[in-house]
């Protein structure tokens, strides 16, 4: 007979102590943020009722004629060009440098241990800027183009994709591993034909998560000038074409939750 | 006899399930192509532009601004970093970044709470051991619907929407952050409820606990870990993106941000970053503190 030892209790005071300190940081939070609102000043604009009311009833029916369906879906591709190509340019950044972040290339030691080091911080401060803080940095730099936009949404994607990545890379079963290097494999190897295919079904299903961030990512670059899908919303919000506005909307929502669908079902079929 | 035939028969199947990853990742790669084509051949392409020599010397001139190397425009003085006065007003629109983030989050969490219930399966369907009635079910599909819809539009779209209607300030900002944050945080937490083991619901559902003692005791324990943990990883996305909401609603870093950046006072914009990734940073260690009280917890 197997003797299961029963599961200890809990130091119950312990226990309620983290609790009640947790629950006091996030209400004081709440209360706090709550509190700092000006809540006396009119929250709401001066004839702002009467745009939130013309804004709904304008979804009855959204703009639905011909010519706008077509603008709409020329919108709708010039965003998805801009995230697929701001994807691969991240995952061509990211992939090595998170390679190298996971630390499992060359021969131990302290040199490695500082590349590794040295990588994630990099990684760290790529994703720490948002992508839209980028792409003004840019602009301002190098003046307005498809590529500067392309550039600023690969930079913070690569970011997290890298640390992704290496998270990944190192989390695979070790004895395999250690099969391989038994046999005299060296990192490298052990990385192409160990590490690679063991973390490749999760590394896809990241990937294919982040494509639909992408696509929010590439709509909202029109705020610095590129056309699609953000910015033709913002050309019909300007002149209070709210019904073309919802158009636009309902297109962006299809294209994320088709993206969403894709990811889905990707990762169901690798099973994660 | 049978056995070569089954693993092969396991084989054939393994392969069909990978194959929808496969073509997915064919698929992707033309849809690459294509979109690279479309760009490097497109009439605004830029990459003429950003290999040439003035380019890079018009980002070595904005660089050198940034670091206060070189007179801008407007600003002859000194750089803004080197100014305390400049430090503390700027610090105070930090502080209005960071409220932003926080009552953006207090939105979502509230939002999700009151709502993520009916919008687990098991739970409008009475698996759970609850009653499923024609309401609940159409309940789920309505919530599900909202948690999509909020969770597509970008919180920029969100934002440029909402100061239509709001006057400006922190609280528009945090409005356009809660609603997307409240349909990325309500599906997880969703999809927690669904996942959950339902031994302890039912076991006591089956000892007579009404709807409100199942609630107290049998989900909120198991789910509400997990949800403040999503909550508390969205809050470091969320600290990222306020600064980005800040450029249309008028609040905190974001407006300064861009402002500086219009009149040409690049050491403003310099000085608006560090902040920026100061804030960045102590949200991260914060909530990386937070979450390990949970789990502890």
């Amino acid at each position: 007979m197997i003797w299961i030892e029963p599961p200890r209790p809990r130091p119950v005071s312990r226990f309620f102590e983290t609790r009640r300190l947790l629950s006091l940081i996030l209400v004081a939070a709440l209360v706090w943020s709550v509190a700092s609102v000006d809540w006396t000043g009119g929250i709401v604009h001066s004839g702002g009722g009467n745009a939130l009311k013309d804004f709904f009833l304008a979804l009855f029916p959204p703009d639905l004629s011909p010519g706008f369906l077509k603008l709409a879906l020329a919108a709708s591709w010039q965003t998805v060009v801009h995230a697929v190509a701001g994807i691969t340019l991240a995952l061509i950044i990211g992939l090595p440098l998170g390679v190298l972040a996971s630390g499992s290339l060359g021969n131990p030691g302290r040199s490695r241990l500082a590349v590794a080091a040295t990588v994630r911080f990099v990684l760290a401060f790529m994703r720490s800027i948002h992508e839209l803080v980028w792409a003004v940095l840019f602009v301002t730099a190098f003046g307005l183009s498809s590529l500067v936009v392309v550039l600023a949404i690969a930079i913070p994607y690569a970011g997290i994709l890298g640390r992704i990545y290496s998270e990944l890379l190192n989390d695979v079963p070790q004895e395999p591993l250690d099969g391989l290097r038994s046999s005299g494999a060296s990192p490298a190897k052990v990385l192409l034909y160990g590490r690679l295919p063991m973390a490749l079904p999760e590394m896809l299903s990241y990937g294919f998560y982040r494509f639909e961030c992408g696509i929010r990512a590439a709509a909202i670059m029109s705020f610095v000038g590129i056309r699609g899908l953000g910015y033709e919303i913002q050309l019909s919000l300007n002149d209070l074409l709210f019904s073309q506005v919802w158009t636009l909307l309902l297109f962006l929502v299809a294209l994320v939750l088709l993206v969403d669908y894709w990811s889905t079902r990707v990762r169901r079929s690798l099973g994660s | 006899m049978t056995g070569p035939r089954s693993t092969l028969r396991e084989v054939a199947l393994g392969r069909r399930r990978l194959t929808f990853a496969r073509a997915s990742l064919y698929g992707f790669v033309v849809l690459a192509v294509l979109s690279w084509a479309y760009i490097l051949v497109g009439v605004d392409s830029g990459l003429g532009d950003l290999f040439s020599h003035r380019a890079w010397g018009n980002a070595g001139h904005f660089v050198r601004q940034l670091l206060g190397l070189e007179a801008g425009l407007v600003d002859g003085g000194r750089p803004a970093f080197l100014e305390a006065s400049r430090w503390a007003e700027t610090g105070k629109l930090a502080y209005k970044t960071l409220l932003m983030s926080v009552l953006a989050m207090s939105i979502a969490g509230v939002g999700v709470l009151l709502t993520f219930l009916p919008a687990a399966r098991n739970v409008s369907n009475g698996e759970l051991g609850g009653r499923s009635s024609f309401g609940l079910g159409a309940l789920y599909y309505a919530i599900r619907l909202v948690f999509a819809f909020t969770r597509a539009v970008p919180e920029l779209v969100w934002a440029m929407v909402i100061v239509f209607l709001l006057s400006p300030g922190v609280l528009p900002g945090a409005i356009a952050l809660g609603l997307h944050n409240y349909g990325i945080v309500g599906k997880l937490s969703a999809e927690v409820v669904e996942n959950m083991d339902p031994g302890p619901a039912r076991a006591l559902r089956s000892a007579g606990a009404g709807n409100l003692q199942m609630l107290a005791y049998g989900i909120i324990p198991q789910a509400l870990p997990q949800f403040l943990t999503y909550l508390l990883y969205r809050w470091e996305v969320v600290i990222r993106t306020t600064v980005v909401v800040g450029f249309v609603s008028a609040g905190g870093l974001g407006r300064e941000f861009r402002l500086s950046l219009s009149y040409f006072q690049y050491t403003d914009v310099a000085l608006i970053i560090v902040w920026y990734l100061a804030l960045v940073i102590a949200v991260d260690l914060l909530s990386a503190g937070l979450r390990r009280l949970i789990r502890s917890g």
